[in-house]
């Protein structure tokens, strides 16, 4: 992974400093609130419905197991023992003391870490498919790219104060895991180049990205990112709020209209000053190399024995690992769902765990994922049941991967001062009415995300199934939209019958699953298409109970 | 009646206001809150917005049943009077709302 260089410890710990003594103002009271506020934004740490979050980047979802026992240390130390894993694979901590957060900054540091793109109107985190660099389906390694794009656009001076946020992913293989369509900028990474879609996002008003370029080479990235953002920061909306993101600006344009004005723009820029030099990404992809992979020779039928002689083991097997680029390696996924649990969350134990596992059994290598989970990239097959052991004893063995009760939530109103409704019991409610592992995997894959408000942090809008949150008169009520899909197929979910009470949402979903179990045509057709060529309305009325 | 709610500004906890002068008046606990007269409330209000060195995003929650201090109006304020509400079912704290055992 990528190792910091001079320039990268230097502006860190310059960072460090000045917010050091910016809180160090703050509380003598040198500076207002209203001052300080901008300030530790840019920093990660809000102000909460409870206390100060401290919102961590995780560049492109990239972990090394000394990072993670970095934020066991943080959730033991300065917070309640817990983290949260969040959809823009990044970790947040939820009870933060004001005072306490230089320190946790400067241990940061010294593991190359830091809180700075994770708030603020600024280019966000880049996020990436979290099997890059391991994944069989993949065509190029999307890292070196995203690490490219975190170099340019760190403290980019003509894009840090953008009418919002920015937040671009990227992917490198056929299938998307990346959700590239529901970003401001969406690259795909073909054997031509980049294939570059524009105004996609959630939210309020939710849009797909269009694609306004193929084939642009990787040498020439940074300039065409950079006169993308360029008419984007000249003509994004600043005087409202709701209208300021790319999507607006792109569809208010008509996306051809926004490629032409690109295309002019970008003639204009002296690219030679703007894209790395070809050394420069050479340099960059070096820090990628594949693991040393172990030469294990691994044994078929033993593993084959260990999946008979536990169910648990098989279940995982199927459901928690991905084929990878070597026959005799897989990459697992460590499901933070487990039944009844709010999603995304890990103990302090379980980090150091999972930094056991990845120094015992994946090269010392975490990914996060934006589905809420973690990741070890490379595992050597021979390793597997061990593993698995290993994980399980920790509470980490949930094999239920894509399935119903793999649900991303935000926050929501336990949390976030901007939500008007709860996810996490939500989530919890909907997995305890799905605990049964026989009935999960027989529905197969389908994936519900569940937002607390009109922001989507939750994702509803790209769910299979979809769970908004509502205010209705001081109550919470769930919007629920059927047919949304975040993959290479990346469609839309609409809301479909009426909002239900949080208490009516798992029974509702449960009809809903029994009809799709009846109208399937086999085991073999997912829940999303079933819906797509039924239609979402052949399901509305499983949503409300029979009069 | 109303009650005045901030975090503090050190450590970002939720409290509130229940009698006083300094920060030592105010109380981690909303069932020890003062209840305050649309007045009073408004007085207190601003004059804990200009002391920053203590508290910050200082606002008036109002109660809507004055004897009981239970039917809020927004679900918000329960959830941020009793904290996260991780490890209740959602149909337990309905419930509980649907009662109003906010303290």
């Amino acid at each position: 992974m990528y190792q910091y260089d001079q320039f990268d410890h230097a502006m860190v710990a310059a960072r460090n400093a000045e917010f050091k003594d910016q809180v160090a103002r703050r509380l003598s009271g040198e500076l207002s609130e209203d001052q300080f506020k901008p300030l530790r934004l840019m920093n990660g740490l809000y102000l909460q419905l409870h206390a100060y979050m401290l919102r961590i980047a995780v560049p492109y979802g990239v972990l090394s197991s000394r990072q993670m026992r970095t934020f066991a240390h943080i959730a033991r130390t300065y917070d309640r023992d817990f983290g949260h894993f969040t959809t823009r694979q990044n970790i947040q901590f939820n009870w933060i003391k004001l005072a306490d957060t230089p320190q946790i900054l400067e241990e940061l540091a010294a593991v190359e870490m830091h809180a700075i793109q994770t708030s603020g109107n600024c280019i966000r985190n880049t996020t990436t498919d979290q099997f890059a660099g391991a994944a069989k389906d993949e065509l190029d390694d999307p890292r070196p790219w995203a690490e490219l794009i975190r170099q340019w656009s760190t403290f980019h001076p003509e894009f840090t104060f953008l009418p919002r946020k920015f937040k671009i992913a990227i992917t490198g293989a056929t299938r998307d895991r990346a959700a590239i369509r529901v970003h401001d900028i969406g690259l795909q990474l073909t054997a031509n180049g980049f294939d570059v879609y524009v105004g996609g996002g959630m939210g309020r008003t939710p849009h797909l990205g269009h694609l306004i370029k193929s084939g642009v080479p990787g040498e020439k990235l940074l300039s065409y990112l950079e006169a993308a953002l360029r008419v984007y920061n000249r003509y994004g909306r600043r005087d409202n709020i709701y209208k300021a993101r790319i999507k607006i600006l792109v569809s208010a344009l008509g996306p051809q209209e926004y490629a032409r004005q690109v295309e002019e723009e970008w003639a204009t820029l002296d690219q030679a000053q703007i894209d790395a030099p070809h050394a420069e990404i050479a340099r960059i992809k070096s820090f990628f190399p594949q693991p040393n992979y172990a030469d294990k020779a691994f044994d078929a039928a033993a593993i084959e024995r260990a999946k008979a002689a536990d169910p648990g083991f098989a279940r995982w097997m199927r459901n928690n690992t991905l084929a990878h680029r070597r026959d005799d390696h897989v990459s697992v996924t460590i499901s933070l769902k487990p039944t009844g649990m709010p999603p995304g969350d890990a103990s302090s134990a379980q980090m150091d765990a999972m930094a056991d596992a990845a120094d015992a059994f994946g090269y010392g290598e975490l990914r996060v994922s934006h589905e809420q989970n973690v990741i070890l990239p490379h595992v050597a097959k021979a390793d597997l049941y061990e593993l698995y052991r290993q994980l399980d004893q920790n509470g980490l063995s949930s094999a239920n991967v894509g399935k119903i009760t793999d649900m991303i939530a935000c926050p929501g109103l336990d949390y976030c001062s901007l939500a008007n409704a709860r996810a996490i019991p939500l989530a919890q409610d909907i997995s305890n009415r799905f605990a049964d592992e026989g009935l999960t995997d027989k529905i197969g894959d389908l994936q519900i995300k569940i937002s607390g408000c009109i922001n989507a942090c939750g994702h509803h809008h790209v769910g299979h199934i979809g769970i908004l949150g509502v205010d209705k008169q001081g109550e919470e009520f769930y919007q629920i939209l059927l047919g949304g899909r975040a993959d290479e197929k990346a469609a839309l979910g609409v809301i479909t019958g009426k909002g239900l009470s949080a208490e009516a949402v798992p029974a509702a979903l449960e009809r809903l699953v029994n009809l799709y179990l009846e109208l399937r045509t086999d085991e073999t057709e997912r829940f999303i298409d079933t819906v797509g060529r039924l239609g979402r309305e052949a399901f509305a009325g499983a949503l409300h109970e029979p009069a | 009646m109303k009650l005045l709610t901030a975090n503090r500004l050190t450590d970002g906890l939720v409290l509130w206001y229940a009698g006083g002068s300094d920060l030592s008046g105010w109380t981690e606990d909303a069932a020890n809150a003062t209840r305050l007269e649309d007045e009073a409330a408004a007085a207190l209000l601003e004059e804990w917005k200009a002391r920053e060195t203590e508290v910050v995003g200082v606002y008036v929650v109002p109660l809507v049943d004055e004897n009981t201090l239970v039917k809020r109006e927004y679900v918000r304020e329960h959830v941020r009077a009793n904290g996260p509400t991780i490890g209740q079912t959602a149909l337990d704290t309905a419930r509980q709302h649907q009662r109003g055992e906010v303290f």
